[in-house]
């Protein structure tokens, strides 16, 4: 037992003695990113593409190789041909069913390092990041809210897990606090990528009444939807996901959210050259401008509804009577100050079944965001068990 | 004018059977090799790319073998489905629920029991899951005469939303955190590998012995015999007395227990847990129906040809990893490859000569 211990010991300062002198400032380091859909996806993995092409960019003595489309259940053996015969350093496993296969690896492979995106799972060699967009969701609420007619909003969704639940809720807090009265539906179509199911649940979500839709999936199909109605007369307010839609619906897309992958790619594969690299979780936010507000690179906020929305008066408890267009930069400025200035989830709230699950006053932790699984009490319906 | 003329060919020998899949392979890499050209690849670099990332080096070699697995067990058992004109399409469906009665007798009996026989349980489970969810298309087929091509491929996605429902209900697991998906199974009824690989070895020597013993069934049998009398000519068969409501009821629940062992090797094997549909098979169901065609429906030649696919998928690899062509690449190349394969049968049956008028 003693002599493991030591042995533990020995080898591990020897790994860090490696890991610290391992990089030289002229040294080659080799990067592999593992992506779950195709580049051209418009969604996760094309913001994540964006990301490592600007880290190239920035960092000469970067090399870089990619694998697209991988399913998670051949995802073990694509890391294993990166790191045997492609001598990656660094791999970077860009989706959630990755977990086990990462910390796997990073058992397998101790001299390499792991970053898995978005988990929850690490280890010696294995760290996790993820740039989350709820405080975009949030501020795309108060849009919806301010601009809905019908007072019914609605969300096209992927999967029912804790991400999802909480841009869900952080969309329906944004709609709260520009307008009680509005009630979100949500749909899920269990599939990142699927513009079909998202048409589908999209026309549904139209059908029954809704005006304004929100949606995670890695296709503009939400938007399109939308827009087509929109040409005809019908005017539906959708919010762009992760890249820049607002060209598919230039009469529909009022704003939307943007992921910015570059800051933490080049600052994880800084640490790991320069031999500071811990498994810290990376959390990054509006703060650190990895979540970006707008549907399009240029503009927030689609030119077209400005005015409506600076027209829209909502009441507020901190600001009195404020214009919609107005609460969203101001709340946006809070949010890129940090958490500690403003932050969504800040109670009282209450889950959809009156069960008070936030104090008044009282902010959500990190761990509490990351494992919510309730509906606050503006969200219709049960999540999915 | 030219008139293309066919009649059946009936002197077909191993070797010019050989000869045809060699000179189909020749005449896919060809076009192969102008896609490349276009695409700005030597292709005499990407072809040997892509054969050394399959067969040409220990790693290559060694996630081919992992890969075959499933591919040997479910394209064997789809030859004797295929040989009745069973069209089982199901076999993705039937690995599934391999896989969910194996998960279960995992979970549930595997911190009790040694390995010795906890890991024969399971397997035994799962061709009990594979043969339950084969058997019900051959009883509608049979006994409603509800087309087996339907429903066996509607009842892959009836199995698959069967264990979306049990990962994200009843069965999701602790060590998940709110994530979908069961725990992982015991380590007693984790199969071991061969160091160094993923290669889980004992489902490996199951399917070979699984396409030797269905091969000798097949050939030696009278059961065989029967299989091929139902799907050649039906009505001899029923002159014969064969029962056609047990035959297909055994060819199906053979076929669909070699998927649902399949199932087990991918859970207790590689992933060590139930996931999404979608982490646990990467379509074997569906790529083993051409692994069988491939075979000539002999469960025998199931295994090179199992190897063989295998090998093209793993090497496909080397077109993303070393080229830095786009995934769609890959499935270009693949589709190239068979339908030359494909159509390479068709010649070696047929005689084709051009008259003129």
């Amino acid at each position: 037992m003693k002599k493991w211990i030591v042995l533990g010991l020995i080898s591990s300062l020897f790994f860090i003695g490696f890991s610290t002198a391992g990089f030289a400032a002229d040294k080659k380091l080799k990067a592999g990113f593992v992506y779950v859909g195709p580049v051209g996806d418009y969604g996760w993995s094309h913001a994540h593409d964006m990301g490592k092409k600007f880290a190239e960019e920035k960092l000469p003595w970067l090399e870089t190789i990619i694998v697209e489309s991988v399913s998670e259940a051949d995802s073990a053996r694509i890391i294993d041909r990166l790191v045997q015969q492609q001598k990656c350093d660094v791999v970077f496993t860009t989706s959630f069913g990755y977990m086990e296969y990462t910390i796997k690896a990073g058992k397998k492979y101790p001299d390499n390092f792991f970053m898995h995106c978005s988990g929850f799972k690490r280890s010696e060699n294995v760290g996790t990041y993820f740039g989350d967009l709820y405080q975009m969701y949030y501020l795309n609420g108060i849009m919806a809210g301010a601009l809905t007619k019908t007072n019914k909003i609605g969300y096209v969704a992927a999967f029912p897990i804790p991400e999802l639940i909480r841009h869900i809720d952080a969309y329906a807090l944004g709609i709260k606090a520009a307008n009680p009265e509005a009630t979100l539906s949500v749909k899920w179509i269990y599939a990142w990528y699927g513009p079909d199911k998202a048409k589908e649940a999209a026309e549904a979500l139209i059908a029954e009444g809704c005006d304004a839709l929100a949606f995670t999936e890695d296709t503009p199909a939400v938007i399109e939807v939308g827009q087509r109605h929109s040409e005809k007369g019908k005017q539906i307010y959708t919010f762009s996901h992760y890249s820049a839609m607002q060209p598919y619906g230039v009469d529909s897309v009022v704003s939307g959210q943007l992921m910015d992958w570059g800051g933490i790619y080049v600052k994880v594969l800084e640490s790991i050259h320069n031999g500071t690299w811990t498994n810290d979780d990376i959390w990054w936010l509006a703060k650190e401008k990895a979540a970006l507000l707008g549907g399009s690179k240029t503009d927030m906020i689609n030119p077209k509804f400005v005015k409506p929305l600076q027209n829209a008066m909502i009441d507020t408890k901190e600001f009195g009577k404020i214009a919609a267009y107005k609460l969203v930069m101001m709340r946006y400025e809070q949010m890129k100050k940090g958490v500690e200035v403003f932050e969504p989830f800040t109670g009282p709230i209450k889950d959809n079944k009156g069960n008070l699950k936030i104090k008044a006053g009282e902010k959500a932790s990190k761990s509490d965001l990351l494992s919510i699984m309730y509906y606050v009490d503006n969200v219709k319906g049960d999540i999915p068990k | 004018m030219i008139k293309i003329k066919t009649t059946d060919r009936y002197n077909i020998t191993p070797l010019r059977s050989f000869m045809t899949n060699i000179l189909s392979l020749a005449a896919a890499l060809v076009v192969i090799s102008i896609l490349f050209l276009i695409s700005g690849v030597n292709p005499i670099f990407a072809i040997s790319e892509i054969f050394s990332g399959s067969f040409g080096s220990f790693y290559g070699i060694k996630e081919t073998l992992t890969k075959a697995i499933p591919l040997i067990l479910i394209g064997a058992g789809l030859t004797l489905a295929f040989r009745a004109k069973f069209w089982n399409i199901g076999a993705e469906g039937q690995l599934l629920m391999g896989a969910i009665f194996a998960t279960w007798t995992g979970l549930n009996f595997g911190e009790s029991l040694p390995p010795y026989i906890i890991v024969p349980l399971i397997f035994l489970a799962g061709f009990t899951g594979g043969a339950f969810w084969g058997i019900i298309p051959a009883i509608l087929k049979i006994k409603f005469s509800i087309n087996e091509v339907i429903s066996t491929l509607m009842l892959n996605y009836i199995c698959a939303e069967i264990l979306t429902m049990l990962i994200v209900g009843p069965w999701k697991g602790k060590e998940r955190f709110g994530f979908p998906g069961t725990n992982n199974l015991p380590d007693s009824a984790i199969l071991g590998i061969i160091p160094g690989s993923r290669i889980h070895y004992a489902t490996l020597i199951l399917s070979i012995l699984c396409a030797i013993v269905l091969c000798v069934v097949v050939y030696k049998t009278r059961f065989g015999y029967e299989t091929r009398v139902v799907g050649e000519n039906p009505h001899a068969g029923k002159y014969a007395g064969i029962n056609f409501l047990k035959t297909s009821i055994i060819i199906m629940a053979v076929s669909g227990g070699f998927a649902g062992l399949a199932g087990v090797g991918e859970i207790a094997g590689i992933h060590h847990y139930l996931g999404y549909p979608a982490s646990v098979s990467s379509g074997y169901g569906f790529t083993a129906i051409i692994v069988a065609w491939l075979a000539k429906l002999n469960p025998l030649y199931a295994v090179i040809s199992g190897i063989f696919f295998a090998g093209i998928l793993v090497g496909g690899d080397a077109i993303q990893i070393s080229l830095g062509l786009p995934a769609a690449t890959v499935q270009i190349v693949n589709g190239t490859l068979l339908i030359f394969l494909i159509m390479g049968d068709y010649f070696l049956k047929n005689k084709i000569r051009f008259e003129m008028q």
